[in-house]
């Protein structure tokens, strides 16, 4: 069993603190995905899991065994580097037994488990390779296949493909989503891209400041967003944040928000865009972004200011067009002084 | 050059490299030259390179003056010592002050460095006085010990320093997960990693061990003891004066594993000057 709980973790640097009180529970074979904008410390409190960092406070249990204090190597983990740190002056075959050799296991054994990895990676052919022979996407699957070799219970992975292009991302995160299913190990993936948050996760935790803004499955937090980061952290293009004050009467009748709530969420896929004097709301296109299946729309609404909307079709309006936009109550966020969802208890 | 260039203009800067290079081998070839003539035939007015007479016994007369097989062993063992020591000593210092954080390492590397700026012929007389408390006189130690850990052992640790500094800590991290120890990454990760920087401190160690001639004259009285550069100054008459030809004959045979070095490492000889900045 490889669940792991987090109570109370703190990492401070000097008087720096990257990790704030980090409570967290990942059951075992769960897909876990950290979230956060750059230097929120989700790479920090990845690498606190693995050994690599000490922590400064708080408690690490895997698989129900206190790690605060075990070496990186013994703590049953093992970790995928963004930069993916294959060994230059190895070929790939010794740079997936190298760990299996420095714990000295039978040469038999080593070859017996790092040929089943290149197996499952489809990596046999390049074994006797260096690895600055190897593309972007394979030497990715060399620093895959050097993490499976030991049997980890569970993978950390740290921004695994922000290295790789475009294509090769959907690809190899196609790839790490089947191994995942295949091998029913724990995995603790960070990134920054919420689309792989969205498409890999079983849970997703997003951190602001080194503290954990909320954890839930993608659907949680897209429909039920704790507060105003979180709501518009996921999602892409980001939702569009409101002064509630500056929504039409008959909205904010219609809508029915808490007293409480001061700011009003949209996502850009649920604005309306109607042409001039059609909405209740008017307002002009400030940008005309075409993206091939629609346009992302750069609005500036009378009353509102600057707001993103989804254009589905080709004959969406040109820059500098009137227009007006009506309001899907039923899919606005509410959001109150701290910024917390109103509806979300 | 491009080699779009027309055989004309190609031929010209060849020509003109050939003119430049004179001033360099001019010197190589005199002294080759001046190692088969006689004493009498290197002052005559004919400034021709080849010999009236070829005096091949000057190169036998080189070993029956002084013991210079002996002087020559003296200088080739020394000289791998201390490569093999200042590579030893500085691999380690350069990764502990790349790697480990401990108080006080960056006053450390500073007093290194300025050690740097300091020229080696100003701690001649305190290394004198404390080699002879040490009893190491007219030994060979201290044309060890000095190099190892003077002025060009800081070099040679700077030069692992920054290149230990510059390798990517993803890896002794990857390392770290895979179970080694501090030394365990040293060794087997970030020591074979660093085979350029390596071979760049070996190189410039060997080179200054082998043209040491300071330390030899002070420390060293024993002819046996003699290194090469203190013995080929030593090839003098009666009155002092130098006997040229045996010079050239012994300075011809002191600097084949210098040639040999240079023409088997030749691109990391380029490289170590790059990465040491000095010049050759």
């Amino acid at each position: 069993m490889a669940e792991l709980t987090l109570s109370g973790v703190c990492k401070t640097f000097g008087s720096l603190q990257v990790i704030r009180d980090v409570d967290l529970q990942i059951e075992d074979g769960e897909f876990v995905v950290f979230v956060g904008p750059s230097g929120c410390g989700k790479s920090t409190l990845l690498r606190c899991i693995s050994g690599l960092v000490d922590i400064t406070g708080g408690t690490l249990e895997i698989g129900g065994q206190r790690m605060n204090d075990v070496p990186a190597a013994k703590r049953g983990v093992a970790m995928v580097f963004q930069s993916y740190a294959l060994y230059p002056h190895l070929r790939v075959r010794e740079n997936m037994g190298f760990g299996l050799k420095v714990r000295k296991l039978s040469k038999p054994e080593i070859d017996r488990r790092v040929e089943e990895a290149a197996r499952t990676l489809k990596l046999e052919s390049l074994l006797d390779r260096f690895p600055r022979e190897l593309s972007g996407g394979q030497r990715q699957r060399v620093a895959i296949g050097r993490a499976i070799v030991g049997n980890p219970e569970v993978f950390l992975f740290d921004e695994p493909l922000s290295n790789l292009d475009a294509e090769l991302r959907v690809h190899m995160r196609a790839e790490i989503a089947a191994l995942h299913k295949r091998l029913g190990n724990t995995m603790i993936y960070v990134t920054h891209d919420q689309i792989e948050a969205m498409t890999l996760a079983d849970k997703i935790v997003v951190l602001r400041d080194g503290q954990v803004e909320q954890v839930g499955s993608p659907r949680d937090l897209y429909y039920r967003p704790a507060n105003a980061f979180v709501a518009q952290f996921i999602g892409s293009p980001k939702m569009n944040l409101f002064e509630a004050s500056g929504l039409p009467a008959d909205i904010l009748q219609t809508a029915r928000p808490s007293a409480a709530a001061i700011r009003a969420g949209l996502r850009p896929e649920d604005m309306q865009v109607l042409g001039a004097g059609e909405g209740p709301v008017s307002g002009r296109v400030v940008n005309n972004e075409y993206t091939g299946a629609g346009s992302l729309l750069h609005l500036d609404l009378d009353g509102l200011g600057r707001c993103l909307a989804l254009y589905n079709g080709g004959d969406s309006p040109e820059e500098g067009a009137e227009i007006s936009v009506g309001f899907d109550t039923g899919r606005l966020y509410w959001f109150d002084a701290q910024e917390q969802n109103t509806e979300v208890a | 050059m491009t080699r779009f260039q027309s055989p004309f203009v190609r031929i010209c800067w060849y020509l003109s490299l050939a003119i430049l290079a004179v001033p360099f081998v001019f010197p190589f070839l005199w002294m080759l030259s001046g190692a088969v003539k006689s004493q009498t035939e290197i002052f005559s007015p004919s400034l021709s390179l080849l010999p009236q007479t070829w005096h091949w016994e000057n190169y036998a007369e080189v070993f029956r003056y002084q013991p210079f097989a002996r002087q020559y062993f003296n200088s080739l063992y020394i000289a791998v010592v201390v490569t093999a020591g200042s590579l030893f000593i500085s691999s380690l210092a350069g990764y502990a002050l790349a790697r480990i954080r401990f108080a006080g390492s960056g006053l450390l590397l500073l007093m290194l460095i300025s050690a740097l700026m300091m020229p080696e012929e100003v701690t001649i007389i305190p290394n004198f006085f404390l080699m002879k408390w040490l009893g190491l006189m007219n030994t060979h130690m201290p044309l060890i010990l000095l190099p190892m850990f003077g002025s060009q052992g800081v070099m040679a640790t700077f030069l692992m320093r920054q290149y230990f500094t510059a390798l990517p800590p993803e890896l002794e991290e990857a390392a770290r997960m895979d179970g080694l120890s501090r030394f365990g990454i040293f060794w087997k990760v970030a020591l074979p990693l660093s085979r350029p920087a390596l071979a760049a401190v070996g190189i410039i160690t060997f080179l200054f061990s082998w043209n040491l001639f300071l330390e030899p004259l002070v420390f060293l009285s024993d002819i046996e003891l003699f290194t090469l550069p203190l013995a080929l100054s030593n090839f003098t008459d009666a009155y002092g004066l130098p006997l040229w030809h045996l010079q050239m004959a012994a300075t011809s045979l002191a600097v084949v594993p210098i040639l040999i070095v240079y023409i088997a490492a030749q691109r990391q000889i380029v490289e170590s000057f790059a990465l040491s900045g000095v010049k050759g």
